[in-house]
């Protein structure tokens, strides 16, 4: 049922971003990089999958209701934004040790394949994540083609 | 609230690889009243799979990503490419672990870990001479 994350394990890990970030800044650009991409940490994080009828991604949105994140699709750009708001603070004095959670407002943007029926899409949450399933349309599903015996 | 599990030697399940991946979830953490506030963002742990510790005042917060994937998914990008969270502290001796309350909710997690009794900040009054 839970399939597993380690099927999206084609790069380095998270962990060594530090590292990737500080030898980035060493060593010019080795790679041209999508006209699209953002660089890593940005909040929310958004996995996308395929499977042969529809795309699916994921948007780790944690503390987030369904009603705080917008998602739309124009032109097969996803887009999602919203407000992650700070925790209110009671009455009487706090003192702050970390504060790594992102806070405040957010919009991102990710290039989605061709050919998708964004009419016919569906978005749940569940867990701190928002799921979107976009179908493929009909005519862009793989096909299985007869063979005829000569 | 969950209860936090006290162990005496750490234990590893058989069936967790411990190469594994893991991510560091990024924290909150701030003092407020007569405890310790800690906010992690882990999305897709569940109440399930979440792990609360204690063991020899380190506190360790491990969570595992539960989603639900169709069979025949193929990434075609990936930002979160773990299947795992997981964060170690070191607690001060004066936070009360038998105290620690834990919670989880869409996938942030929050924890409150009160300080003992005998460490709590007092006022002092001033009286005038």
């Amino acid at each position: 049922m839970f399939g597993d994350l380690r099927r999206f394990d084609t790069r380095r890990p998270q962990g060594e971003d530090w590292f990737r970030q500080w030898l980035d800044g060493m060593l010019p650009e080795a790679e041209a990089a999508h006209i699209r991409s953002v660089p890593r940490g940005s909040f929310p994080m958004i996995n996308v999958g395929r499977t042969d009828d529809a795309v699916r991604v994921y948007v780790f949105a944690p503390g987030l209701t369904a009603e705080a994140l917008e998602v739309s699709v124009q032109d097969n750009v996803l887009t999602v934004s919203g407000r992650r708001e700070a925790a209110v603070a009671d009455e009487g004095a706090r003192t702050d040790f970390r504060r790594e959670r992102f806070q405040g407002e957010f919009s991102r943007s990710l290039a989605l394949p061709e050919g998708l029926d964004v009419e016919r899409a569906e978005a749940r949450f569940r867990d701190g994540v928002c799921e979107v399933l976009l179908p493929k349309r009909e005519e862009l599903k793989p096909r299985r083609i007869e063979i005829q015996a000569s | 609230m969950n209860d936090v599990t006290r162990h005496e030697a750490p234990q590893v399940p058989a069936d967790r690889e411990p190469a594994e991946e893991a991510l560091l979830p990024p924290v909150d953490i701030f003092e407020e009243g007569d405890a310790l506030h800690l906010v992690a963002d882990m999305p897709g742990v569940t109440r399930e799979s979440l792990r609360v510790e204690v063991d020899n005042d380190v506190l360790s917060l491990e969570g595992e990503v539960r989603l639900e994937m169709p069979e025949g998914l193929s990434a075609i990008y990936a930002e979160l490419r773990a299947q795992r969270y997981a964060r170690r502290f070191t607690l001060s001796h004066e936070i009360d672990a038998e105290a620690i309350q834990a919670r989880i909710d869409n996938g942030v997690v929050t924890l409150v870990l009160p300080r003992k009794r005998t460490h709590r900040r007092r006022r002092i009054e001033v009286t005038a001479a």
